[in-house]
């Protein structure tokens, strides 16, 4: 791990030992180290299908298109009010991104070895580079949304609340200082390094 | 803009008198800029809109509208905030001179590194064999000698029959197939050879390679990846290494040939891995090791991955054709089926007389390969007489196996005995391995390099004498590299190899048995 600066100190704090996958057991922030050299090279082996595809012609249309879509399908349901069609837009939205971009992690194909199974899609998009014109895309469409559908929701306090806990499930993993952040709960199995040597 | 223009033109005309000018003055000019600037703001369009939202907003409660605004800003600073990496730079850049300097220091080591005595000893002294081989062969230098260092358990290898068969399969189907088995490789004898081998090991399907030593490094990585779980013998081949060392798997080892200890492992990874996402797992052992010769606990191994729910790939390399009772490998030898094996790999070039590798599996394993294993689909197929001749020897070996087995056990029982009458020697292989390996007593703690010499001493000895054997030769430890669970090398026990053969009467046997027996005392004596 002799590496000169740059980059986030971040990457070099305690929680992780000796540059393997290991985290100290009282921290609840786990912070994914960067990959050793055998991984970079299976990362960059082949292209990655899995998150390049947002900086195609056509990815950022079908977001408005399907939030219009999402807004269509509930408003067609009977009973169902503006503010409340407007609020399960918005939430369906954000759980959707917040599932594929944030909560899956890893790839589909088989082409890397499985060099990107600890990252989920948004820390593979652009290889990992903050502030890219998709990044900068995707991050404004919520706000955009919430924002509408705050104010087609006449700010009642509880869709209020409902639409800005949404919100922040996904703006929050966006942020750059949270880039390849997790928080593991104390109870749950603790992240250790899966290859090679023996835990001691 | 049109505002601030306005408010700046009207200030700049007004400055004269702003110093003359009362209170009511100067308000009724603010306002008057007010007026001037809400007008121009109207003329922009879409301005009704956003007054209407940011009216509407407010209602009365100023904390929501301090959230949306704290969020509009921060829309607008992550807009414009320029693209970083957060990719580590591990690199340090240099100025022309100092790049100019390290070139000028560099001096390129030798890409291979100069020849040590020994080893340029052993290559004056390797024995070429002039003309096919056989049981007996002839040396460049003249000599004909007792050949038991070929793998030729057999004696198929210069069979008439054979011969012929190879010869009008390369009249018909031309020397190479020229392209991988995806891409116009496949010939129908390839298929008939796989179903040969299937039909003949009791398995559902077979896939052959065209090269034996990648079969394995091929078959595991197809399956295995980063995250998977790996349980390997610690003696496990120079190939097997490497396919383990390819497949990224998390590994762990068992003590070899150990069963306790693999039961050990297999608890261990069970708790390890407890309330983990579940990914594949595997048990990788080699059927008869190549580094000692002994006989893998396949009945046990086959419960224990039975009981902790594990794949197991089987290597016979060193067991296909010559162990069981017809000679169908290890599963045969301890009477389980085949199908209780996932993937059963081997080579067909020992044996079999022919080349490349097989692995027998399942429907789905098999078709699995046909994609993924990397050896099958970058390499130009098996050449067609290749395949021809494994299939006639299978053929032969299920017609009559007793003509194959049986002579070959008797002549491994008859090399036991011979070489069992001194103490200067071992015999660490199994009484069902035709490779006999045999460890040199020596009488004190002996360097690797001394251990060599005394094994290549033997081997000399030996061939002195009219019989040629061979010694297990190492991989050097890579600089820097301690053995360790990411080590991947070949550091076997120094042993000198004896291929049996059915090509030996018992006389012979004994006799060359008696030759090495007698060299072996000389050397081990000597270095007393």
């Amino acid at each position: 791990m002799n590496m000169p600066d740059g980059g986030p100190a971040r990457l070099h704090s305690g929680s992780i030992s000796k540059g393997g996958r290991r985290r100290r057991s009282s921290s609840i922030i786990y912070v994914e180290p960067p990959e050793t050299i055998e991984q970079l090279s299976d990362q960059v082996a082949l292209p990655n299908l899995n998150a390049n595809w947002v900086n195609n012609k056509g990815a950022w249309l079908i977001h408005p298109v399907c939030i219009a879509g999402l807004k269509i399908f509930y408003d067609t349901i009977p009973g169902v009010s503006q503010e409340t069609s407007w609020t399960l837009t918005n939430i369906t939205y954000m759980f959707a991104t917040y599932l594929m971009f944030h909560y899956v992690q890893g790839i589909p194909f088989e082409f890397n070895s499985g060099a990107y199974d600890n990252l989920n899609m948004w820390e593979q998009m652009d290889n990992g580079d903050q502030y890219t014109p998709s990044k900068k895309f995707l991050t404004s469409v919520p706000i955009l949304l919430f924002l509408l559908s705050t104010h087609y929701t006449h700010y009642d306090i509880t869709f209020f609340i409902v639409n800005t806990m949404a919100l922040m499930s996904v703006i929050i993993p966006k942020l750059p200082s949270v880039h390849r952040m997790r928080v593991v709960m104390p109870w749950s199995q603790p992240i250790e390094e899966l290859d090679g040597e023996e835990p001691s | 803009m049109t505002v601030n223009m306005t408010t700046s033109s009207s200030s700049a005309s007004s400055t004269a008198q702003f110093f003359n000018m009362d209170y009511e003055d100067i308000v009724a000019l603010l306002f008057t800029m007010r007026d001037m600037a809400i007008t121009q703001f109207h003329r922009i369009p879409g301005s009704a809109i956003l007054t209407r939202y940011i009216k509407m907003s407010y209602q009365h409660d100023p904390a929501r509208s301090v959230i949306e605004l704290c969020l509009v800003i921060f829309a607008i600073r992550y807009m414009l905030s320029p693209k970083y990496s957060t990719q580590k730079k591990n690199f340090v850049k240099l100025r022309a001179d100092e790049v100019d300097e390290l070139i000028e220091d560099w001096t390129p080591e030798p890409l291979v590194a100069p020849l040590t005595e020994f080893e340029q000893e052993q290559i004056e002294k390797t024995p070429v064999i002039a003309g096919p081989t056989g049981p007996k062969v002839k040396l460049t230098n003249g000599r004909t000698v007792t050949n038991l260092a070929s793998t030729n358990f057999y004696n198929l290898a210069s069979q008439p029959a054979l011969t012929e068969s190879a010869i009008s399969t390369l009249r018909t189907y031309g020397v190479g197939p020229c392209g991988p088995p995806g891409f116009y490789g496949t010939q129908d004898v390839h298929m008939d050879c796989e179903r040969d081998i299937s039909e003949f090991i009791g398995s559902q399907a077979c896939i052959i390679y065209a090269q034996a030593f990648s079969t394995i490094s091929a078959v595991i990585p197809a399956f295995a990846k980063r995250g998977d779980i790996i349980v390997a013998d610690e003696k496990s081949s120079f190939a097997i290494q490497k396919a383990l060392q390819l497949s990224r798997s998390t590994l762990r080892w068992y003590k070899h040939n150990d069963m306790e200890d693999l039961e050990k492992v297999l608890k261990k990874v069970e708790r390890e891995f407890r309330g983990r996402e579940l990914t594949r797992r595997f048990i990788v052992t080699e059927a008869i090791f190549e580094d000692g010769g002994d006989v893998a606990d396949l009945a046990t191994i086959v419960k224990l991955k039975w009981q902790y729910k594990y794949r197991l790939i089987l290597d016979e390399t060193n067991s296909f054709g010559v162990v069981g009772a017809t000679g169908r490998g290890l599963t045969e030898y301890y009477n389980l089926p085949a199908t209780e094996v996932d993937m059963i790999c081997g080579t067909l070039s020992t044996t079999f007389v022919g080349g490349g590798g097989f692995c027998c599996g399942s429907n789905e394993i098999v078709h699995h390969q046909r994609i993924s294993g990397l050896a099958y689909v970058f390499s130009a197929a098996l050449p067609a007489m290749l395949a021809t001749t494994v299939s006639e020897v299978i053929k032969m070996l299920r017609e009559n196996p007793e003509n194959f087995t049986d002579p070959l056990r008797e002549n491994i029982k008859t090399f036991h005995a011979a070489l069992a009458k001194t103490d200067a020697l071992t015999v660490t292989s199994s009484v069902i391995n035709p490779a006999i390996s045999i460890v040199l007593n020596g009488k004190r703690e002996m360097s690797t390099d001394e251990q060599d010499r005394m094994a290549q001493d033997v081997v000399d000895e030996c061939l002195a004498n009219g019989v040629l054997v061979t010694r297990v030769k190492r991989i050097a430890l890579p600089a820097g590299m301690a053995k360790g669970p990411k080590w991947f090398g070949w550091n076997p026990a120094m042993a000198i190899k004896v291929y049996v053969s059915t090509g030996f009467s018992k006389k012979e046997c004994e006799k060359a048995g008696g030759v090495i027996r007698s060299a072996a005392t000389k050397v081990v004596g000597r270095k007393r």
